[in-house]
């Protein structure tokens, strides 16, 4: 947030994916420190453009001077979504939560609805993309799942993200049982959506609902001495981010100091002597789009780490392009040119590596990679349990 | 605090710090990169400057005054590290042209001649003198470009003007990757009906095709093109970190990304991890050896305050003129200022003098008596140096 430290060395602009196809956006120099001088006053934000923002935070992971751009837009944005009426795409993403959760009560006529061709109408005229298919909900949910003790020492509360919860449970229940196959006690503690797709939709003030919500959730479990685990690293970034942030959530700094990505945990465990996974071979050739979220919450590639001991598995790490979904970014009618530009430049670099499939943490990245490409697009957990001989139940 | 532990941690992701990175991970050693931003190679010409202040950089260094770095680089390391360099560009289809035996001249964007070593070979068919016969073709609104400068040194050259639908130089070089806008630009620029020799293009041709696209128009045209290197964002510049970075990670050495160092542990003599923030619990990464390749005032490794002048992440003593009135010359634009000898100094084997530590080496533009500037030494020394503390890092763990 130090924008005087900026010396206009534009290596933020060629990191910025928007910027590349999106020419009405200014890019992250001009919208973020160098606009921000002017902005001291107290006039009303007219910059629209602050929403092409897709907030992959690449400008920040690229700025020598440790200024951050991302930063800066995301709370312009944020006053822009005060400012201004909220349009129909920008509430429904925003609300992506409560949507979903009726989305996944009422599933086989909601998806049913979403596919067809006037869903996709309305769904147009509301301002979201249909290029690539809507997710599909899923009727059984994690969080209907039933608790599942195990005798361990360790105990984890699972922050899954909606992502897994609505549309993907299989790989949830997937990930706890690989936990609980390391004498790991797993529990599901209540909540809601970490806030990201509200606070990207410029909604604050939801945002803070949601964050106040599982905050005190998961506080409670730190207390009874739970490591929290999440495995979406967007959920990740906002938790460990955007709460102690831009939301100023209290206690948010013993969330961020207690909460560990699924692969980073894993390897901690490792280098502890805790656990002590035996890899099986995986004869795969899997190119790793590495998410955006995760370079921006610094704790390096974990998932690489442990596949680089899975035996014959061969994988390219990717980390230069975005997908351009971004969330809901690419669901916007707006944007929806430039995430299929992005999205194409992805899968073409993925093509490169003569991969058979697609590997990342993010959903959304899954989804954009997978369904552009027509390749399949797993997550790495779905590897490691490959490897480990994990299945779902059913 | 989460704990990382390697062999070798090389600090600062410049041209130094990925030459030395790659170079480790290929003798099998376990190495990471961690680096707070990207380097100065980014805002660069992609021109490799060994030495740049003579006609052949071997006399150049031959002639740079007692206690340059430079001369702790023996000159078949420096020939080695350079093959090496070109070697690797080439397995990324961006071979670079050139010769340690005699520098080139690189038209530049202003109209001048800039003198360099090894050259993208999009830059090979550069004019070496201001009465060859050159198309410019510029692009509707490019900002960073303006060919009025060439056109009035150049007194047999030309320009035409293509609208590429953008005009940012990321813009125009994400659109020639792809196949569709080079064949309508190329039927375009057969209509331009050029008589000129060679046809010139700012270097916006690609973001890692350039080569490839480069050669498609040659052979259209049937006459050689070249690129001009722009101001950042510069493609050549950032096709060279690119390639860098992608040839390291090809070695199986690892990078982190926005990792400034911000503390070191320490024991006797010995550094034993430095310490990087994170949104969480801050990580620790223990080695047995460290590189500093944080470049010197612009890529972060020097900081001046009012009386001194410190190095970031391990506080080593700095070598700079005693007296602060020598730091600045009177003349802005004056290739004297002292302060560009600011440094680290270094004995043989690139380890700092004067310090209490025996497990550091330190590299590129962070070195004393440099004078990056004034003496043209530039990623050309960067890699010379990067390999050399290197190689003295892995005889000291040997
Ligand atoms: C504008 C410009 C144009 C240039 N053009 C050319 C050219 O055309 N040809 C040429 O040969 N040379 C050129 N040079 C010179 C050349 O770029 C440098 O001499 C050379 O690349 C130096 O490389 P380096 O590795 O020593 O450091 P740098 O490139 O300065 O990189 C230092 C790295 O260290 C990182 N860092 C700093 N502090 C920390 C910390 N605390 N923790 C972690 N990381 C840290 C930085 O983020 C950066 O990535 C140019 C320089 C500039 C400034
Ligand atoms: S966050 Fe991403 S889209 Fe937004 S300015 Fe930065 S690089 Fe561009
Ligand atoms: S924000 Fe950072 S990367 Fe962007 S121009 Fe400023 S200093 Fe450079
Ligand atoms: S969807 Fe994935 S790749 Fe795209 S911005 Fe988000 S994290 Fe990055």
């Amino acid at each position: 947030m130090t924008f005087e430290h900026c010396i206009r060395c534009t290596i933020c602009v060629e990191n910025c994916p928007v910027f590349r196809v999106q020419p009405d956006f200014p890019g992250p120099k001009q919208a973020g420190p160098d606009a921000q001088r002017f902005r001291i006053g107290r006039e009303k934000s007219i910059d629209d453009w602050v929403l092409l923002c897709s907030q992959c935070k690449r400008c920040e992971m690229a700025c020598p001077c440790g200024v951050e751009p991302a930063q800066i837009i995301l709370r312009v944005q944020q006053r822009y979504g005060l400012e201004h009426p909220h349009t129909p795409a920008h509430l429904l993403f925003a609300n992506n939560y409560y949507l979903s959760a009726l989305g996944s009560m009422t599933a086989p006529l909601a998806n049913r609805m979403a596919a067809s061709n006037i869903g996709k109408k309305i769904l147009g005229q509301m301002g979201i993309a249909t290029y690539i298919p809507f997710p599909k909900f899923s009727f059984q949910t994690l969080s209907r799942e039933k608790k599942n003790r195990n005798r361990g020492e360790r105990k984890v509360a699972f922050f899954y993200g909606c992502f897994i919860n609505f549309y993907r449970p299989d790989i949830g229940r997937k990930i706890i049982r690989m936990l609980q196959s390391f004498h790991i006690n797993v529990v599901l503690p209540p909540q809601v959506c970490c806030g990201l797709p509200a606070l990207g939709n410029g909604n604050l003030a939801l945002a803070r609902t949601f964050a106040r919500k599982n905050v005190a959730s998961l506080s409670n479990y730190i207390d009874a001495g739970y490591d929290i685990v999440y495995t979406c690293t967007s959920c990740g970034l906002c938790l460990l981010q955007d709460y102690q942030g831009i939301l100023e959530i209290p206690e948010a700094k013993k969330i961020a100091e207690n909460c560990y990505d699924l692969h980073e945990y894993l390897l901690k465990l490792i280098a502890e002597r805790e656990i002590h996974p035996v890899f099986r071979e995986v004869n795969r050739t899997l190119a790793y789009h590495i998410p955006c979220h995760l370079r921006a919450l610094k704790i390096g590639y974990p998932a690489a780490d442990l596949m680089k001991r899975i035996p014959d598995l061969d994988f390219t790490i990717l980390d230069d392009a975005c997908c351009g979904l971004s969330g809901s970014y690419g669901f916007k009618k707006t944007n929806e040119a430039a995430a299929l530009q992005l999205g194409e430049r992805a899968v073409s670099l993925v093509r490169k590596t003569g991969a058979a499939a697609i590997i990342s943490d993010c959903g959304s990245c899954r989804m954009q990679m997978g369904g552009l490409s027509g390749m399949d697009a797993f997550d790495p957990a779905e590897i490691l349990c490959e490897s480990l001989g994990i299945r779902d139940k059913k | 605090m989460s704990v990382i532990e390697y062999d070798v941690i090389v600090i600062g992701a410049g041209t130094a710090g990925l030459t030395a990175t790659a170079w480790l991970a290929e003798q099998k050693l376990r190495v990471a990169l961690v680096t707070a931003g990207e380097p100065t190679a980014c805002l660069s010409t992609g021109c490799i400057d060994v030495c740049s202040r003579d006609d052949q950089p071997l006399a150049g260094i031959a002639g740079l005054p007692d206690g340059h770095p430079f001369h702790r680089v023996s000159p078949e390391m420096l020939g080695q590290s350079l093959d090496d360099f070109r070697q690797m560009m080439a397995d990324m289809d961006m071979p670079y042209k050139g010769a340690l035996e005699k520098n080139r001249r690189v038209l530049s964007a202003i109209g001048t001649f800039k003198n360099t070593c090894l050259v993208p070979a999009t830059m090979e068919a550069s004019p070496q003198s201001d009465d060859e016969r050159i198309h410019l073709i510029t692009f509707t609104g490019l900002k960073d470009f303006y060919p009025g400068y060439i056109l009035s040194r150049f007194p047999n050259a030309s320009f035409s003007s293509y609208d590429a639908g953008v005009s940012t130089t990321m813009g125009i070089a994400a659109n020639f990757e792809d196949s569709a806008f080079l064949e309508t630009f190329l039927l375009w620029l057969e209509r331009q009906k050029i008589r000129e020799d060679k046809i010139a293009f700012p270097a916006v041709l690609g973001l890692e095709s350039a080569f490839s696209v480069l050669k498609q128009i040659e052979s259209r045209l049937e006459r050689p093109v070249f690129e001009i290197p722009t101001l950042p964002p510069s493609m050549p510049g950032r096709r060279l970190f690119n390639a860098m970075k992608d040839h390291l990670r090809r070695r199986g050495g690892v990078i982190y990304w926005n990792w400034p160092v911000v503390g070191v542990e320490r024991s006797g003599r010995q550094i034993e991890a430095v310490t990087t923030e994170a949104q969480g619990r801050p990580n620790s990464l223990n080695a047995r050896a460290f590189i500093l390749s944080t470049g010197s005032f612009v890529g972060g490794g020097l900081y001046a305050k009012r009386d001194r002048i410190v190095e970031k992440v391990f506080d080593l003593p700095v070598f700079a003129p005693e007296n602060r009135d020598d730091w600045f010359d009177q003349d802005y634009f004056s290739m004297n200022h002292g302060i560009g000898q600011a440094g680290i100094a270094v004995d043989d084997a690139f380890c700092p003098t004067d310090s209490p530590w025996n497990n550091i080496f330190v590299c590129g533009s962070i070195l004393a008596r440099t004078e990056t500037l004034k003496n043209g030494c530039g990623h050309g020394f960067a890699i010379a140096t990067g390999r050399a503390a290197a190689r003295s890092c892995l005889e000291r763990l040997k």
